[in-house]
């Protein structure tokens, strides 16, 4: 009988190997450690980001799922609510008490109901439509929201950038 | 690669060394002589003890650990920077007995402790493995009894090396080492409790209560330890300056390990008391998969009064982070009990909500009634909810007694969103003149009102004693000003009709006339000679009015107030008396038709006066 944070991440993994959501592939880097995983995010269709495939590592607390997961892109990605490096920042990956940006209501904070498959698919939500409101990379918020076109470039260029092209 | 080749030329050079010193004295002892005599050949050495320490500790760690994982790996150089930061710190402090022995004491703590904390990260990983092995039991368990082992042999040498030659610097080793020794007895019972843990099929639910109390045990333990260090090294060398990081993390981990305690303490205690077990029929309908660890429910299942079940240990885990339904967010502190303990429901029945909850509809609607009256500071009753005023059978001769039950209601609600002027301070004047119009308050029919809603709003709770005291204070302090404006228009009065004394009564034939014509000129006319009479002229014009609003506005709720309440009992209440017969100025005697007289005496004299003096000038002018 293993910990409970181990079997809730097995039959996690199991889960998302049975019914992979669309654009999400994930699991754990090695079969020995289940606290390290590794996420692959095809960047949703219709926003700048289409056709990008971006890869990311999850870090699992020994208290998971009272306590939220890391994640980190690691690759490069230009994204308001995406530290220069890397860390995600969404109010699902936060708990009630720490609010970096100060503004979110704890109704969208983690709860051990969440879960790696919602996290990534408010990732890819995320990547779709920036909330620049509460910005970890102040650069692209501002890009977002005064120069479109730019941000557009430079994210067609992470895309390529993503692809090895 | 690189540390092969830095080693490698280690031995190089110390073979060369001794090589060099053995081809010159070409015996044992003249040459070890030379060596210890030659700086230079003496850094080589120690730069050999060096890299043979490093050499050795990497072989202990293949022993003990085999590969370290990369998560280790940097926690290891993470924590070992700090330790040589703070072992050259404690060279400062001892730097009179420094030699290469003490140096390799320190060395050698500075292993030690290394090997501590991956001892401890070794264990930690216990519970997120998937496979334990057998060799990992060997290794951990001789990795432990070979640590302990060497603590208490350091710890007893530091404790006699101490009593025999006093306080040395074996004093700090003592403390180092029984700081480590209570990190090895943590590990252990850890790795005791994730070994129980393993063997056993069902999920342990007390091993977290347990893990819980070993922290809490080992964290006060150190906290003395560090302490007792502390005061030892103030008292015999100096401030330990190299402890502070180490104490102030022992001392917050300790406060933490308290807190989590307590917080599972008060869990499992809500979770015993206040939530029902779930029922085998109603694990059985739809999902009954604990949303937490995502496995089955079978048995030891709480139901939340939000209806959402789980695992009674996943529950109480969580509950020690946080006091919500994991599902819906609920408040579960907050929530009224659950419906199936009726027994606690109907003890809550006696607590405020209820009464909170009858209030809080005409609490609402009076929100905005307020508004409209600008600052003025006292809540108006409460209107009953809105269905009450449909109702056809109220009628129209209940208008006295509706205050009562009223007066009541806002007793209860006073306490909740005003804030009583304090008793004592002038009543604000402007607001009255102003609020005239409105009064009386919107009609108060509690026609509608259940018994119970009129029970709740009288209320019997301290707070709603409290809150129809300060009502009453209020209404006093009310009448006191009205008091204090009566004698103060009573002392002009006096005042005018005295310096108007020359004026002969009869005269007042001649100016009633005109008395009519000067009221409406007054604004505009002649300057009366005092600045006294200039304010009352400003004041008393409203003044009659006031009073009498005054005198309508609490007079029936006070009284009715008297009847409702026995104010013997109250008599002793700070500051509190209740309103007498006596305390009544004389105006608001029911008799005080006179005085109403009285009044029109004073300002028909007065007016008499303007106009007398209005002619005087007119006359004036005309000369």
């Amino acid at each position: 009988m293993a910990g409970s944070a181990l079997k809730r991440l097995m039959a996690e993994y199991k889960q998302l190997t049975l019914n992979p959501p669309e654009g999400i592939i994930a699991g754990p880097i090695s079969e020995d450690n289940f606290f390290e995983w590794e996420a692959y995010i095809m960047g949703p269709k219709d926003t700048v980001f289409d056709g990008g495939v971006f890869p990311a590592r999850l870090t699992f607390p020994p208290d998971y799922p009272l306590s939220p997961p890391k994640m980190r892109f690691t690759c490069e990605l230009f994204h308001p609510n995406i530290y220069p490096d890397g860390r995600v920042c969404i109010s699902i990956l936060h708990t009630p008490g720490d609010d970096p940006m100060g503004y979110e209501t704890s109704a969208e904070r983690w709860s051990p109901v969440q879960s790696v498959e919602k996290i990534l698919l408010s990732v890819v939500s995320m990547l779709a439509e920036p909330n620049d409101e509460s910005a970890a990379n102040v650069d692209a918020a501002k890009k977002w929201r005064e120069d479109r076109r730019q941000f557009e470039e430079i994210a067609a260029a992470t895309v390529k950038k993503s692809l090895g092209l | 690669m690189r540390s092969l080749l830095l080693s490698g030329a280690s031995f190089a050079l110390t073979a060369a060394v001794i090589a060099n010193a053995y081809y010159q004295k070409k015996q044992f002892y003249p040459s070890v002589v030379y060596i210890t005599k030659s700086n230079p050949s003496m850094a080589v050495i120690y730069i050999q003890a060096f890299v043979i320490v490093i050499l050795m500790g990497k072989l202990l760690r293949k022993i003990f650990f085999g590969q370290l994982r990369a998560a280790e790996m940097e926690h290891l150089i993470e924590r070992s920077w700090y330790a040589v930061t703070e072992t050259c710190l404690a060279f400062t402090v001892f730097r009179d007995d420094f030699s290469p022995r003490f140096v390799a004491l320190f060395t050698v703590l500075l292993f030690l402790k290394c090997f501590h904390w991956m001892a401890e990260d070794r264990v930690d990983f216990m519970e997120r493995s998937p496979v334990i092995s057998f060799v990992f039991h060997l290794r951990v368990l001789s990795l432990l009894t070979f640590l302990g082992v060497l603590d208490v042999y350091f710890v007893n040498h530091a404790y006699y090396s101490t009593l025999l030659k006093g306080p040395t610097v074996q004093l700090v080793f003592g403390f180092e080492y029984s700081i480590l020794l209570t990190v090895v007895a943590m590990t252990f019972i850890k790795y005791l409790l994730h070994t129980v843990d393993l063997q056993n099929e069902n999920p342990w639910d007390n091993k977290a209560v347990y893990l819980l109390y070993t922290e809490l045990l080992m964290g006060f333990t150190r906290v003395v330890l560090y302490v007792c260090f502390m005061v030892v090294m103030i008292k015999v060398h100096t401030f330990p300056l190299f402890a502070i990081r180490p104490m102030y993390l022992a001392s917050r981990s300790f406060k933490k390990a308290l807190q989590d305690v307590i917080m599972s303490r008060r869990a499992i205690r809500n979770m015993n008391t206040m939530y029902a077990d779930a029922t085998p029929e109603e694990l059985a309908s739809g999902d009954n998969v604990c949303i937490i660890c995502r496995e089955e429910m079978t048995q030891s299942s709480k139901k939340l009064p939000c209806n959402h079940i789980f695992h009674t240990s996943c529950l109480r885990s969580w509950f020690q982070r946080q006091q919500t339904c994991p599902t819906c967010r609920l408040d579960v502190l907050r929530m009224p009990r659950p419906s199936a303990t009726p027994a606690a429901a109907a003890a809550a029945t006696a607590a405020a909500p209820p009464i909170a909850q009858a209030n809080n509809a005409p609490q609402q609607l009076f929100q905005n009634f307020n508004g409209m009256f600008g600052g003025f500071p006292y809540a108006w009753p409460p209107v009953p909810p809105a269905h009450a005023n449909g109702q056809p059978g109220a009628q129209p001769q209940q208008g006295t007694q509706q205050s009562v039950p009223s007066a009541g209601g806002t007793t209860t609600s006073a306490n909740n969103n005003t804030t009583p002027a304090a008793p004592g301070s002038p009543p604000p004047f402007p607001p009255f003149s102003h609020l005239c119009p409105c009064f009386p308050p919107p009609p108060a029919n509690l026609g509608g009102l259940s018994d119970s809603e009129l029970r709740s709003m009288e209320g019997t709770e301290r707070a709603n004693v409290e809150a129809r005291i300060y009502w009453l204070r209020d209404i006093q302090a009310l009448l006191d000003g009205a008091m204090m404006l009566i004698s103060q228009y009573n002392q002009v009065a006096a005042t005018v009709g005295m310096s108007g004394i020359h004026v002969p009564p009869t005269g007042s034939q001649t100016s009633t006339a005109k008395d009519t014509a000067s009221t409406k000129t007054k604004p505009e006319g002649p300057i009366p000679e005092t600045n006294q009479a200039e304010t009352v002229t400003t004041n008393t014009d409203t003044l009659p009015k006031v009073s009498s609003s005054v005198t309508s506005l609490n007079s029936p709720s006070s009284k009715s107030l008297e009847e409702t309440l026995d104010f013997s009992g109250l008599e002793g209440a700070t500051g509190f008396s209740g309103p007498k017969e006596m305390d009544l100025p004389a105006w608001e005697d029911p008799r005080e038709d006179e005085h109403e007289d009285e009044l029109h005496e004073v300002r028909r004299r007065r007016l008499e006066r303007f106009s007398q003096e209005g002619k005087k000038k007119e006359d004036f002018d005309l000369d």
